[in-house]
């Protein structure tokens, strides 16, 4: 199993790389603090769950989520944000994307676990 | 007295003040009834000094503003600033449409709420996050010169000043504002020790 954190916040990832960790021992974490810098990881990477931040510098993040399922269509995906304004979650669902999950930040151990089971 | 923060512990409360600031854009979307960009995208920490001057220069003489004060395993008094001239514009972008009588009557109590909701979702997350038990006075709001603004009680030369500067954009307008963090005597060290624990745990 291996798990792609996007979030250019050094705090944010490691709450969520600590939460996937202390469920999923086993699994390996790849971090990256943009879009543009998640969709330079190599394709060989393959990650099997990515969870993606809204509010990010540079790349607009939907156009992100989007490039990233293309690039990785088996993946699954969680977004994990602070934005939880309605037409945020309308402009995700409109994403044409499946999510595991819509959570709010600070990510906690019973929202991770929304993830989680929905894997 | 430190002053310093690391690079992490300053990501680590941009990033908690960030969550804050989500939650009250999403209460005060629903009052605007539209989307609301609310982030802070920086912060700095600086003495009282520094922190009149830059609030000086980039919120102008005149500012409109909103306290609330801390009190708990450390005090502080954060206060909501934005340049006057920009208040009404707030008020108005918020309020405008469902307010049929004259703005400028309501402008003090709709800052007052809007602060209210700002200050209690980043301080209130902050608390969530790294622990603590605080009490958070009712909200008063003010107009006047940012020195005036800044010394509530007296003198506060040499106190440190924590900086978070704001960005609202709401109706495709953005209008700047800060919250500034005046931290009381010894406070500053408690602060920073109470991040400090709250990051060994992760």
């Amino acid at each position: 199993m291996k798990v792609l954190i996007v979030d250019d916040s050094a705090l944010s990832r490691m709450m969520i790389k600590s939460l996937i960790l202390e469920k999923l021992p086993e699994c390996e974490t790849i971090e990256a603090a943009s879009g543009d810098e998640a969709l330079g990881i190599d394709i060989e990477q393959q990650p099997d769950l990515i969870t993606i931040d809204i509010n990010m510098p540079g790349m607009n993040s939907f156009d992100a989520a989007v490039q990233l399922h293309e690039k990785w269509p088996s993946a699954k995906m969680a977004v994990i944000t602070a934005n939880i304004q309605n037409s945020v979650r309308q402009k995700i669902q409109s994403l044409g994307i499946m999510f595991l999950a819509v959570v709010e930040k600070p990510v906690t151990e019973e929202r991770m676990n929304k993830i989680i089971k929905a894997l | 007295m430190s002053i310093s923060l690391t690079e992490f512990e300053k990501d680590a409360l941009t990033e908690i003040f960030n969550i804050g600031m989500g939650r009250a854009a999403n209460s005060l979307s629903q009052m605007a009834n539209d989307e609301i960009t609310l982030a802070v995208p920086s912060l700095a920490v600086v003495t009282y000094e520094e922190a009149v001057s830059i609030l000086t220069k980039t919120a102008g003489e005149k500012v409109c503003s909103v306290t609330q004060r801390l009190i708990g395993d450390f005090n502080a008094d954060a206060i909501l600033i934005f340049p006057e001239n920009n208040s009404l514009s707030i008020v108005r972008l918020m309020v405008g449409d469902a307010y049929p009588g004259d703005l400028t009557e309501m402008e003090e109590e709709a800052l007052t709420e809007i602060g209210n909701i700002i200050l209690n979702a980043c301080f209130g997350t902050l608390i969530n996050i790294i622990g603590g038990d605080f009490d958070i006075s009712l909200p008063s709001a003010r107009t006047g010169a940012c020195v005036h603004i800044l010394e509530i009680e007296g003198n506060k030369s040499g106190e440190i000043v924590m900086l978070l500067y704001i960005d609202f954009i709401l109706k495709n307008r953005t209008i700047y504002g800060h919250v500034a963090i005046l931290l009381e005597g010894d406070s500053m060290p408690n602060f920073i020790r109470k991040i400090q624990e709250f990051l060994a745990t992760l």
